[in-house]
This record gives C-alpha cells, structure tokens and sequence, in this order.
C-alpha cells in the first residue's frame, strides 16, 4: 500500500484497463477489488457506527438527514438503501414509508448486512424492512421496482460504478429517483489541504487505536482520491440515463450529493 | 444555483435533528402524548415560518414524530411567523389571525388541530421522572429545593425590582413613575391644542387684515 505521506498520489487519473481496477491508490485485478473490498468491510463491520461518528465529528448524521429530506420520501414508497451498511437511512426510511411502504436494505457484504440487520431489531424496526445481500452491478430485482434508491459512501467502493449506474436506473420505476451520497473534492484549496492532512496522517491512526485496523482507513482515505469528482460523476449519471441530474455540494464539497430522475 | 452558508452548514438538518430529539424526549415522558399520536399515524403537518428559510415538516410514524426540513408532501401547511404561532396558544385566536394575513392554513385543519392538542397535552410530571432515575427521595428533596430555590428567586426578583425602582425614581431621579407620565402627556396634549387653536386665530386674523387692506 503507498505511502500515506505521498504527495504524488494519483488522484482520479484513470489508470485503469478494461480488466484493471482501482483499489485505493493500487490497481488490481477487475475480480480482486471486489474481494479486497470485502475483507475491508469484514473488517470494520462491528466498529463502522463508532468509527463514522469519530472521523466526521458526527457530521454524517446531517450528510444522510440532508439525502432524505433531498428524497421528497412519502408513505406507501418503495426503497431501495443500496450499500445500506449499518442500516442508518433504512431505519428513517422505514419511518416514514409507513406501513404501506417498503424499505429494502442491501450490502454486499454479509458482515455489514448482519450488523445492520441487528441494530435494526434492536430499534424495534421489523414490520417493513427487508433485507437482500446483492452486487449493486447486478441489482436482483424487477426492472421499474422502486420510487426511490440511495446509495450513501458505497459507490465509490464497487467496481464497475457505470454499470452499478445502469443497474440502478433499470430498477427504478419511472419518475423515480436516485440519491448518491459520496465523498467528494471540496471546493477551496485549503479546505482540501487540510482534509488531505487529515485524510492521510490522522484518520488511519484513529482506525488503528479504535478499529485495531488502520490499513482499511488508509484504503478510505485513498478510496476517496480515486472516486470521481462532482462533474465526472454527474456526467456518468447522465450517460447511465438520469435525467435532470444535479448535485449539491455538502461541508464545503467534501461530501457532495447527487441526484437524478428516471422518467 | 450557488448555495448559501445555512445550507452548506445545514442548518435545516441541524435544527431539524435537535427539535426531533426534543419533542421524542417529552413525547416519551408523557403516555397521554403518545396515545394521542395514533390518529395521526403517516400524517404530516408543515411549518413554514417567516423567519426561517426553510419549512419544518412534522410526521408521525408509530409512536415518534420525525423532522424534516422538506415539504414535498403534507397533510397541512401552516405559513406564519413565530409570534403568530405563539398567539395561536391564545383560544379563538385563529379566525383573527387569518383576517389579519397573519396566518395561512393549506390543507386539511383537523391535522392542524390535533398537532395542537398534542402540544397542549405534554403536562410532564418532573419530579416522578426524577425519581425513577435517582430515587423517591432523593428526588422529592431535589424538588423541595428547587421549589425552595424557585420561592427565593422570585422573592429577590420581587425586592430587587422594588428596591430598584426606589433607588431610580426617588433617589436618583433618573425615571418618572407612570402618573408622572400620564401627567406628562396630557399637558403635551393641552399644549398641542392650544397651539392649534391660536394657529386657526392667526389664520382668521391674516385672511381680516388682508380683506380690509
């Protein structure tokens, strides 16, 4: 894995082939990153709240209240958390689509699935949630299922994120929409200075002490790099079929929230 | 569209979060709040407040009311300013305040009014809460000391305010008591009249001379 103190890092530059990826600032094997990405998951799984609390100050509340409000969610839809973790939109989500509604939380890692699945229960949410271990490349569902998908930090973490696009869209029922939640480049040069410093030098000493496991946050922090921008993800949007896609700029663009219409 | 520093600060979600905490909390320490939920079950009431930039939607769902910051969808919406809301508490207030434009209602109103109802109903027991926490006793003492400490402060405030007054009016003669005022004023208006009548003299004075020359 490279340095954490390497300036010269490669962000976004597409060094990929058609059977190459990245993983972090690595490039693998298309079929690598997928099981690399799991043992990462497998990893953190039991300290990911924890952790997602201590690295954003508990920031990523508001990031995910922004996505649901962003969402225009009513009673009776249809929802899809793709990439749902550890359960935070399904659980709101699962309050506000009512009885009538259906949230379905899918991962593709069994660890977060499971973790999930627990701390859901354990809120006493049952009556309306379902749970699905799924690739969000081969989205095993109907095609024009769902009012509303969300993927929240989970795609810059899949493979091929043009096809998980195309997948997306083909389940969407028209006039639906599509929420990504994702790290992205802030706006100002100094904001992204200091998140860079705190991304490399302070983040994986905090997975290290508190998730025994610094490695898979020095992934994060490199997985970050290599997730495109706001514009580039924006025009994959549009090219996997999204119409009136738009994007908002969260914290000063280090975390930015897309959106997009299938009609 | 740029955006503002209340949304990139996301202020809406802030706020949103700390009134959902709050009103849960009470909602939790009152059983009547809870049971009055139920009809409301999937429904949503929508604030928009003048001083805010954003409306604040409120939606029940089980035994919770969720926040938002989003009014894509609404049983009723509420456009007013928060002193209008709070004159709201006022029984029979509503007709006035929508003759004066000071308050819209979209939607249906029953909503509205069991939202209303629910407020209203959120009489908490303190002290009990208290006590299933720290114990009877403690918690009773707890509540004779606060009750005590309640009984000084509004005795001080009392004595303060009067010995205040006496200090600023007799001694120091800084302020004038309210007659002193009144008084006051009514010579300000004798004055004004009296000045409008020798103004109206003047004037039949001028328009006599001015006749015989």
């Amino acid at each position: 894995m490279m340095s954490s103190h390497d300036q010269n890092h490669p962000i976004n530059n597409d060094t990929s082939d058609e059977n190459t990826t990245h993983f972090g600032f690595q490039t693998v094997e298309k079929n690598e990153k997928e099981s690399k990405v799991a043992s990462v998951f497998h990893s953190v799984a039991q300290q990911y709240d924890v952790m997602n609390d201590l690295m954003s100050f508990g920031i990523h509340r508001l990031w995910k209240r922004f996505t649901i409000d962003a969402s225009g969610v009513r009673p009776g839809n249809k929802v899809l958390d793709l990439a749902g973790g550890t359960g935070d939109l399904t659980a709101k989500f699962s309050q506000l689509v009512g009885r009538e509604g259906k949230v379905i939380l899918a991962d593709i890692n069994s660890s977060m699935l499971n973790v999930g699945r627990d701390k859901l229960r354990d809120l006493g949410l049952v009556q309306n949630i379902e749970y699905v271990q799924a690739n969000a490349q081969y989205l095993p569902f109907e095609d024009n299922t769902f009012d509303i998908i969300t993927i929240a930090f989970g795609l810059r973490n899949v493979t091929d994120k043009d096809m998980a696009l195309r997948s997306m869209y083909r389940v969407l029922k028209p006039g639906g929409r599509l929420l990504v939640l994702e790290f992205s480049k802030p706006e100002h040069e100094l904001v992204n200075k200091a998140y860079d410093f705190y991304s490399f030098n302070i983040l994986p000493k905090i997975g290290e002490i508190v998730a025994k496991d610094g490695d898979s946050y020095q992934y994060l922090a490199e997985s970050i790099r290599m997730h495109p921008d706001q514009e580039t993800l924006k025009t994959m949007m549009d090219t996997a079929g999204f119409e009136q896609t738009s994007f908002k700029n969260l914290t000063g663009g280090v975390v930015a929230l897309h959106k997009g219409y299938k009609f | 569209m740029p955006q503002t520093i209340s949304q990139q600060l996301m202020f809406a979600q802030a706020l949103s979060a700390i009134l959902e905490t709050v009103i849960n909390q009470f909602l939790g320490y009152n059983l009547h709040g809870i049971r009055a939920l139920k009809p409301l079950s999937e429904k949503t009431l929508t604030i928009k407040l003048a001083e805010l930039p954003f409306p604040l939607s409120f939606t029940v769902s089980d035994e919770k009311i969720h926040v938002s910051s989003n009014d894509a969808h609404n049983d009723c919406c509420l456009i007013t300013s928060i002193s209008s809301l709070i004159e709201l508490k006022k029984e029979q207030q509503l007709t006035d305040l929508i003759k004066k434009d000071k308050l819209d209602i979209q939607g249906d109103l029953k909503v509205a009014q069991r939202f209303a109802d629910i407020a209203q109903t959120l009489d908490i027991d303190w002290q009990s809460e208290l006590a299933k926490r720290i114990g009877d006793i403690p918690a009773y003492k707890l509540g004779q000391l606060g009750r005590k400490l309640l009984k000084t402060l509004n005795f001080a405030g009392t004595k303060i305010q009067a010995d205040a007054s006496e200090w600023l009016i007799h001694q120091k003669r800084l302020i004038i008591t309210a007659t002193e005022m009144s008084y006051f004023n009514q010579d300000v208006e004798d004055v004004e009249q009296q000045v409008s009548a020798l103004s109206q003299r003047l004037e039949q004075l001028t328009k006599h001379i001015s006749k015989l020359s």
